[in-house]
Protein backbone atom coordinates (compact mmCIF):
# COMPACT_ATOMS: atom_id res chain seq x y z
CA UNK A 1 0.00 0.00 0.00
CA UNK A 2 1.56 3.40 -0.81
CA UNK A 3 -0.77 5.53 1.35
CA UNK A 4 2.07 5.98 3.71
CA UNK A 5 3.83 8.27 2.47
CA UNK A 6 7.26 9.82 4.35
CA UNK A 7 5.33 11.72 6.88
CA UNK A 8 5.89 12.43 10.68
CA UNK A 9 3.68 10.76 12.86
CA UNK A 10 3.64 11.20 16.69
CA UNK A 11 2.59 8.55 18.91
CA UNK A 12 1.08 8.93 21.99
CA UNK A 13 0.59 5.69 23.85
CA UNK A 14 1.22 3.63 26.86
CA UNK A 15 2.16 0.16 25.01
CA UNK A 16 5.90 -0.33 24.25
CA UNK A 17 3.95 -3.19 22.39
CA UNK A 18 1.85 -0.59 20.32
CA UNK A 19 4.72 1.37 19.61
CA UNK A 20 6.89 -1.52 18.23
CA UNK A 21 3.44 -2.86 16.04
CA UNK A 22 2.80 0.84 14.89
CA UNK A 23 7.37 0.67 13.79
CA UNK A 24 6.69 -2.17 12.20
CA UNK A 25 3.40 -1.45 10.60
CA UNK A 26 4.42 2.69 9.55
CA UNK A 27 7.94 1.67 8.53
CA UNK A 28 8.06 4.78 5.95
CA UNK A 29 7.08 7.48 8.61
CA UNK A 30 9.05 8.59 10.93
CA UNK A 31 8.14 8.23 14.49
CA UNK A 32 7.93 10.30 17.50
CA UNK A 33 7.33 8.69 20.64
CA UNK A 34 5.34 9.26 23.48
CA UNK A 35 3.93 7.35 26.32
CA UNK A 36 1.58 9.66 28.01
CA UNK A 37 -0.20 13.17 27.33
CA UNK A 38 2.65 15.15 28.87
CA UNK A 39 5.40 14.08 27.51
CA UNK A 40 3.11 14.03 23.96
CA UNK A 41 2.67 18.16 24.29
CA UNK A 42 6.52 18.03 25.32
CA UNK A 43 7.16 15.51 22.40
CA UNK A 44 4.92 18.08 19.93
CA UNK A 45 6.80 21.21 21.18
CA UNK A 46 9.96 20.44 19.96
CA UNK A 47 8.68 18.94 16.59
CA UNK A 48 5.95 21.66 15.45
CA UNK A 49 6.22 19.75 11.93
CA UNK A 50 4.41 16.74 12.70
CA UNK A 51 1.76 15.39 10.14
CA UNK A 52 -0.17 13.24 12.11
CA UNK A 53 -1.09 12.05 15.95
CA UNK A 54 -1.66 8.66 16.73
CA UNK A 55 -3.59 8.78 20.36
CA UNK A 56 -4.23 6.39 22.97
CA UNK A 57 -7.02 6.94 25.25
CA UNK A 58 -5.70 5.43 28.64
CA UNK A 59 -2.97 6.93 29.91
CA UNK A 60 -0.93 7.90 32.74
CA UNK A 61 -0.17 11.07 33.72
CA UNK A 62 -2.24 12.81 31.13
CA UNK A 63 -4.82 10.88 29.05
CA UNK A 64 -5.45 11.14 25.20
CA UNK A 65 -8.77 13.16 25.78
CA UNK A 66 -7.32 15.42 28.17
CA UNK A 67 -4.04 15.60 25.83
CA UNK A 68 -6.18 16.54 22.21
CA UNK A 69 -8.24 18.98 24.64
CA UNK A 70 -4.57 20.98 25.15
CA UNK A 71 -3.52 20.72 21.79
CA UNK A 72 -6.92 21.93 20.15
CA UNK A 73 -5.88 25.61 21.93
CA UNK A 74 -2.86 25.98 20.59
CA UNK A 75 -3.45 27.46 17.56
CA UNK A 76 -0.05 25.93 16.07
CA UNK A 77 -1.15 22.65 16.26
CA UNK A 78 -4.98 22.65 16.34
CA UNK A 79 -5.26 22.10 12.76
CA UNK A 80 -2.97 18.57 13.02
CA UNK A 81 -5.07 15.46 12.26
CA UNK A 82 -5.34 13.08 15.56
CA UNK A 83 -6.45 9.98 15.15
CA UNK A 84 -7.99 7.96 18.50
CA UNK A 85 -6.34 4.20 18.65
CA UNK A 86 -8.27 3.02 21.71
CA UNK A 87 -9.30 0.10 23.53
CA UNK A 88 -12.77 2.05 24.56
CA UNK A 89 -14.96 1.11 21.94
CA UNK A 90 -18.29 2.29 23.23
CA UNK A 91 -20.32 4.65 21.14
CA UNK A 92 -20.48 7.26 23.78
CA UNK A 93 -16.27 6.96 23.72
CA UNK A 94 -16.20 6.90 20.03
CA UNK A 95 -18.84 10.16 19.82
CA UNK A 96 -16.25 11.63 22.48
CA UNK A 97 -13.00 11.47 21.13
CA UNK A 98 -14.31 12.59 17.71
CA UNK A 99 -16.34 15.68 19.36
CA UNK A 100 -12.87 16.64 21.36
CA UNK A 101 -11.35 16.72 17.67
CA UNK A 102 -10.08 13.91 16.38
CA UNK A 103 -10.85 13.16 12.67
CA UNK A 104 -10.97 9.22 12.95
CA UNK A 105 -11.52 6.71 16.11
CA UNK A 106 -10.00 3.01 15.92
CA UNK A 107 -10.78 0.32 18.10
CA UNK A 108 -8.04 -1.78 19.41
CA UNK A 109 -6.94 -4.65 17.96
CA UNK A 110 -7.55 -3.09 14.54
CA UNK A 111 -6.01 -4.21 11.18
CA UNK A 112 -3.23 -2.64 9.64
CA UNK A 113 -4.72 -2.32 6.49
CA UNK A 114 -7.95 0.15 8.40
CA UNK A 115 -5.19 2.75 10.31
CA UNK A 116 -2.97 2.82 6.62
CA UNK A 117 -6.51 3.50 4.84
CA UNK A 118 -6.69 6.61 7.15
CA UNK A 119 -3.42 7.61 6.79
CA UNK A 120 -3.72 7.55 3.63
CA UNK A 121 -7.21 9.57 3.21
CA UNK A 122 -5.68 12.08 5.57
CA UNK A 123 -2.95 11.96 2.67
CA UNK A 124 -5.65 12.28 -0.09
CA UNK A 125 -7.80 14.76 1.86
CA UNK A 126 -5.83 16.72 4.83
CA UNK A 127 -8.26 18.05 7.04
CA UNK A 128 -9.20 22.24 6.71
CA UNK A 129 -7.28 24.19 9.35
CA UNK B 1 -7.61 -5.25 -80.25
CA UNK B 2 -4.29 -2.71 -81.47
CA UNK B 3 -3.75 -0.40 -79.14
CA UNK B 4 -3.21 2.85 -81.89
CA UNK B 5 -6.89 2.36 -83.21
CA UNK B 6 -8.05 2.28 -79.48
CA UNK B 7 -7.11 5.78 -78.79
CA UNK B 8 -7.86 7.18 -81.68
CA UNK B 9 -11.55 5.72 -81.38
CA UNK B 10 -11.69 7.52 -77.76
CA UNK B 11 -11.07 10.48 -79.42
CA UNK B 12 -13.59 9.87 -82.14
CA UNK B 13 -16.30 8.59 -79.15
CA UNK B 14 -17.83 12.19 -79.03
CA UNK B 15 -18.27 11.89 -83.16
CA UNK B 16 -20.41 9.52 -82.62
CA UNK B 17 -18.19 6.56 -84.21
CA UNK B 18 -20.07 3.45 -82.99
CA UNK B 19 -16.76 1.49 -81.82
CA UNK B 20 -15.63 4.29 -80.45
CA UNK B 21 -18.73 4.32 -78.15
CA UNK B 22 -18.72 0.57 -77.99
CA UNK B 23 -14.91 1.03 -76.21
CA UNK B 24 -16.47 3.88 -74.65
CA UNK B 25 -18.88 1.34 -73.08
CA UNK B 26 -16.42 -1.13 -72.02
CA UNK B 27 -14.48 0.92 -70.37
CA UNK B 28 -17.48 2.34 -68.00
CA UNK B 29 -18.00 -1.16 -67.27
CA UNK B 30 -14.14 -1.83 -66.26
CA UNK B 31 -14.92 1.22 -64.26
CA UNK B 32 -17.77 0.11 -62.45
CA UNK B 33 -16.62 -3.33 -62.05
CA UNK B 34 -13.28 -1.79 -60.42
CA UNK B 35 -16.14 0.07 -58.15
CA UNK B 36 -18.21 -2.60 -57.14
CA UNK B 37 -14.93 -4.48 -56.13
CA UNK B 38 -13.83 -1.96 -54.53
CA UNK B 39 -17.14 -1.38 -52.38
CA UNK B 40 -17.40 -5.48 -52.07
CA UNK B 41 -13.75 -4.91 -50.37
CA UNK B 42 -14.97 -2.50 -48.08
CA UNK B 43 -17.86 -4.24 -47.16
CA UNK B 44 -16.16 -7.24 -46.17
CA UNK B 45 -13.54 -4.86 -44.27
CA UNK B 46 -16.93 -3.21 -41.91
CA UNK B 47 -17.80 -6.77 -41.80
CA UNK B 48 -14.89 -7.92 -40.33
CA UNK B 49 -14.41 -4.80 -38.10
CA UNK B 50 -17.93 -4.90 -36.54
CA UNK B 51 -16.70 -8.86 -36.19
CA UNK B 52 -14.22 -7.47 -33.87
CA UNK B 53 -16.10 -5.49 -31.57
CA UNK B 54 -17.04 -8.29 -29.45
CA UNK B 55 -13.76 -10.10 -29.60
CA UNK B 56 -12.82 -6.74 -28.12
CA UNK B 57 -15.62 -6.28 -25.75
CA UNK B 58 -14.70 -9.89 -24.62
CA UNK B 59 -10.98 -9.69 -24.31
CA UNK B 60 -11.88 -6.32 -22.16
CA UNK B 61 -14.04 -7.86 -19.90
CA UNK B 62 -11.11 -10.38 -19.26
CA UNK B 63 -8.76 -7.77 -18.20
CA UNK B 64 -11.40 -6.09 -16.14
CA UNK B 65 -11.96 -9.70 -14.01
CA UNK B 66 -8.26 -10.05 -13.90
CA UNK B 67 -8.03 -6.77 -12.47
CA UNK B 68 -10.05 -6.95 -9.86
CA UNK B 69 -8.97 -10.87 -9.04
CA UNK B 70 -5.48 -9.42 -8.61
CA UNK B 71 -7.10 -6.01 -6.30
CA UNK B 72 -8.61 -9.12 -4.13
CA UNK B 73 -5.72 -10.91 -4.04
CA UNK B 74 -3.50 -7.68 -3.47
CA UNK B 75 -5.72 -6.95 -0.80
CA UNK B 76 -5.39 -10.48 1.01
CA UNK B 77 -2.01 -10.20 0.74
CA UNK B 78 -1.58 -7.19 2.89
CA UNK B 79 -4.07 -8.78 5.34
CA UNK B 80 -1.59 -11.43 5.84
CA UNK B 81 0.68 -9.07 5.95
CA UNK B 82 -0.66 -7.39 8.74
CA UNK B 83 -1.14 -10.45 10.61
CA UNK B 84 2.76 -11.65 10.34
CA UNK B 85 3.43 -7.85 11.90
CA UNK B 86 1.60 -8.79 14.58
CA UNK B 87 2.50 -12.06 14.99
CA UNK B 88 6.54 -10.66 15.14
CA UNK B 89 5.81 -8.04 17.32
CA UNK B 90 4.35 -9.97 19.52
CA UNK B 91 7.50 -12.55 19.49
CA UNK B 92 10.06 -9.83 19.30
CA UNK B 93 8.19 -7.91 22.52
CA UNK B 94 8.08 -11.45 24.38
CA UNK B 95 11.91 -11.73 24.11
CA UNK B 96 12.75 -7.72 24.10
CA UNK B 97 13.76 -8.21 28.06
CA UNK B 98 15.54 -10.67 30.71
CA UNK B 99 12.89 -8.94 33.46
CA UNK B 100 10.37 -11.22 34.29
CA UNK B 101 8.15 -7.95 35.70
CA UNK B 102 8.22 -6.92 32.01
CA UNK B 103 7.60 -10.15 30.32
CA UNK B 104 4.38 -10.71 32.33
CA UNK B 105 3.57 -6.76 31.58
CA UNK B 106 3.90 -7.29 27.71
CA UNK B 107 1.78 -10.64 28.11
CA UNK B 108 -0.77 -8.35 30.09
CA UNK B 109 -0.59 -6.13 26.89
CA UNK B 110 -0.59 -8.97 24.01
CA UNK B 111 -4.20 -9.86 25.63
CA UNK B 112 -5.47 -6.24 25.98
CA UNK B 113 -3.94 -4.87 22.50
CA UNK B 114 -3.99 -7.49 20.29
CA UNK B 115 -6.58 -10.44 21.28
CA UNK B 116 -8.56 -7.40 22.78
CA UNK B 117 -9.69 -9.35 25.91
CA UNK B 118 -10.88 -6.80 29.01
CA UNK B 119 -10.86 -9.67 31.91
CA UNK B 120 -7.98 -12.22 32.06
CA UNK B 121 -5.42 -13.33 34.61
CA UNK B 122 -1.96 -14.74 34.24
CA UNK B 123 -1.40 -18.09 36.54
CA UNK B 124 2.20 -18.60 36.98
CA UNK B 125 4.16 -22.01 39.02
CA UNK B 126 5.66 -20.18 41.97
CA UNK B 127 9.66 -21.23 41.94
CA UNK B 128 9.31 -24.26 43.94
CA UNK B 129 6.25 -25.34 41.19
CA UNK B 130 4.45 -26.22 44.29
CA UNK B 131 1.64 -23.90 43.85
CA UNK B 132 0.12 -21.29 40.40
CA UNK B 133 0.23 -17.72 41.46
CA UNK B 134 -2.09 -15.02 40.23
CA UNK B 135 0.52 -12.92 38.77
CA UNK B 136 -1.38 -10.43 36.52
CA UNK B 137 -5.39 -9.74 36.91
CA UNK B 138 -7.14 -7.37 34.81
CA UNK B 139 -10.94 -6.65 35.79
CA UNK B 140 -13.12 -8.53 38.00
CA UNK B 141 -13.40 -12.13 37.40
CA UNK B 142 -16.39 -14.07 38.31
CA UNK B 143 -14.77 -17.22 40.22
CA UNK B 144 -13.66 -18.32 43.78
CA UNK B 145 -9.88 -17.67 43.36
CA UNK B 146 -10.38 -14.43 41.43
CA UNK B 147 -8.75 -11.64 43.42
CA UNK B 148 -6.72 -14.08 45.54
CA UNK B 149 -2.88 -14.35 44.81
CA UNK B 150 -3.31 -18.11 44.36
CA UNK B 151 -5.24 -20.44 42.06
CA UNK B 152 -5.49 -23.89 43.97
CA UNK B 153 -7.64 -25.73 41.33
CA UNK B 154 -11.28 -26.54 40.82
CA UNK B 155 -11.98 -25.05 37.30
CA UNK B 156 -12.72 -26.96 34.75
CA UNK B 157 -11.71 -25.92 31.90
CA UNK B 158 -7.99 -24.50 33.67
CA UNK B 159 -7.41 -27.72 35.19
CA UNK B 160 -7.75 -29.85 31.63
CA UNK B 161 -5.24 -27.17 30.38
CA UNK B 162 -2.62 -27.32 32.87
CA UNK B 163 -3.16 -31.67 33.11
CA UNK B 164 -2.77 -32.22 29.42
CA UNK B 165 -1.07 -28.63 28.28
CA UNK B 166 -3.62 -28.04 25.24
CA UNK B 167 -5.50 -25.10 24.58
CA UNK B 168 -9.19 -25.34 25.20
CA UNK B 169 -11.90 -23.18 24.58
CA UNK B 170 -15.34 -22.15 26.89
CA UNK B 171 -17.56 -21.91 27.65
CA UNK B 172 -18.05 -25.23 29.63
CA UNK B 173 -20.09 -25.48 32.85
CA UNK B 174 -18.60 -23.82 35.97
CA UNK B 175 -16.19 -21.99 34.63
CA UNK B 176 -15.84 -18.67 33.39
CA UNK B 177 -12.88 -18.95 31.14
CA UNK B 178 -13.33 -18.17 27.02
CA UNK B 179 -9.63 -19.84 26.92
CA UNK B 180 -7.02 -21.18 28.69
CA UNK B 181 -3.72 -20.97 27.12
CA UNK B 182 -1.48 -22.84 28.45
CA UNK B 183 2.22 -21.54 28.97
CA UNK B 184 4.82 -24.22 27.97
CA UNK B 185 8.30 -25.09 28.23
CA UNK B 186 9.86 -28.42 26.99
CA UNK B 187 6.66 -30.26 27.44
CA UNK B 188 6.34 -28.45 30.98
CA UNK B 189 3.10 -26.35 31.74
CA UNK B 190 4.50 -23.20 33.94
CA UNK B 191 1.50 -21.08 33.69
CA UNK B 192 -1.93 -20.58 31.99
CA UNK B 193 -3.64 -17.49 30.46
CA UNK B 194 -7.51 -17.28 31.59
CA UNK B 195 -9.21 -14.64 29.57
CA UNK B 196 -12.92 -14.51 30.62
CA UNK B 197 -14.02 -11.78 29.00
CA UNK B 198 -13.56 -9.84 25.41
CA UNK B 199 -14.70 -6.10 24.84
CA UNK B 200 -17.78 -5.88 23.29
CA UNK B 201 -16.45 -4.58 20.40
CA UNK B 202 -14.00 -7.14 19.77
CA UNK B 203 -16.78 -9.90 19.97
CA UNK B 204 -15.32 -13.22 19.46
CA UNK B 205 -12.02 -15.24 19.24
CA UNK B 206 -11.24 -15.98 15.28
CA UNK B 207 -9.09 -18.35 13.47
CA UNK B 208 -6.67 -15.38 13.10
CA UNK B 209 -6.64 -14.96 17.50
CA UNK B 210 -5.53 -19.12 17.43
CA UNK B 211 -2.27 -17.87 15.88
CA UNK B 212 -1.55 -15.69 18.15
CA UNK B 213 -2.69 -17.86 21.20
CA UNK B 214 -0.72 -20.61 19.66
CA UNK B 215 2.28 -18.61 19.84
CA UNK B 216 1.76 -16.43 23.10
CA UNK B 217 1.48 -20.24 24.58
CA UNK B 218 4.88 -21.38 23.64
CA UNK B 219 6.76 -18.22 23.53
CA UNK B 220 5.47 -16.59 26.53
CA UNK B 221 6.22 -19.57 28.45
CA UNK B 222 9.95 -19.31 27.27
CA UNK B 223 10.13 -15.79 27.78
CA UNK B 224 9.20 -16.02 31.55
CA UNK B 225 11.49 -19.23 32.01
CA UNK B 226 14.28 -17.36 30.92
CA UNK B 227 13.74 -13.96 32.89
CA UNK B 228 13.19 -16.35 35.57
CA UNK B 229 16.43 -18.14 35.05
CA UNK B 230 19.01 -15.13 34.10
CA UNK B 231 17.12 -13.26 37.01
CA UNK B 232 18.03 -16.26 39.98
CA UNK B 233 21.34 -15.98 38.24
CA UNK B 234 21.69 -12.47 38.77
CA UNK B 235 20.50 -13.12 42.09
CA UNK B 236 23.22 -15.85 42.48
CA UNK B 237 25.88 -13.70 41.13
CA UNK B 238 25.26 -10.71 43.63
CA UNK B 239 25.14 -12.83 46.35
CA UNK B 240 28.70 -14.54 45.27
CA UNK B 241 29.48 -10.77 44.83
CA UNK B 242 28.79 -9.72 47.96
CA UNK B 243 30.28 -13.23 50.03
CA UNK B 244 33.53 -12.45 47.79
CA UNK B 245 33.31 -8.55 49.47
CA UNK B 246 32.67 -9.23 52.96
CA UNK B 247 35.81 -12.05 52.45
CA UNK B 248 37.99 -9.36 50.85
CA UNK B 249 37.59 -7.36 53.67
CA UNK B 250 38.00 -10.04 56.26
Amino acid sequence: MNVVKTRKVLVVEDSRLIHKMYEVMLRPCMLIAAHDGREGLARLGENPDVDVIILDINMPHMTGLEFLGQVKTMPEFAAIPVIIVSTEGKEEDVARGLQAGAVAYLKKPFQREDLLKIIGRLTINPPAA
Amino acid sequence: MADGPRKSSYSAADSGDPLATLMRARQLIHDAQAAIEEAHKSVVQQRSASQEIPERELRLAKAENEREELATRLAEVEHQVGRLMTLYVATYQLHATLDPADVQSTIGEIAVNLLGAERFALLLRDEDESALEIRLQEGAIDATWSGGTSYTGGDPLIDASLLDGMLRFGPVENSPALVVVPLRVQDITVGALVITKLFDHKGKLDEEDHDLLDLLGAHAASALFASRVYSRAARKLRTLEGLIKLVKQG
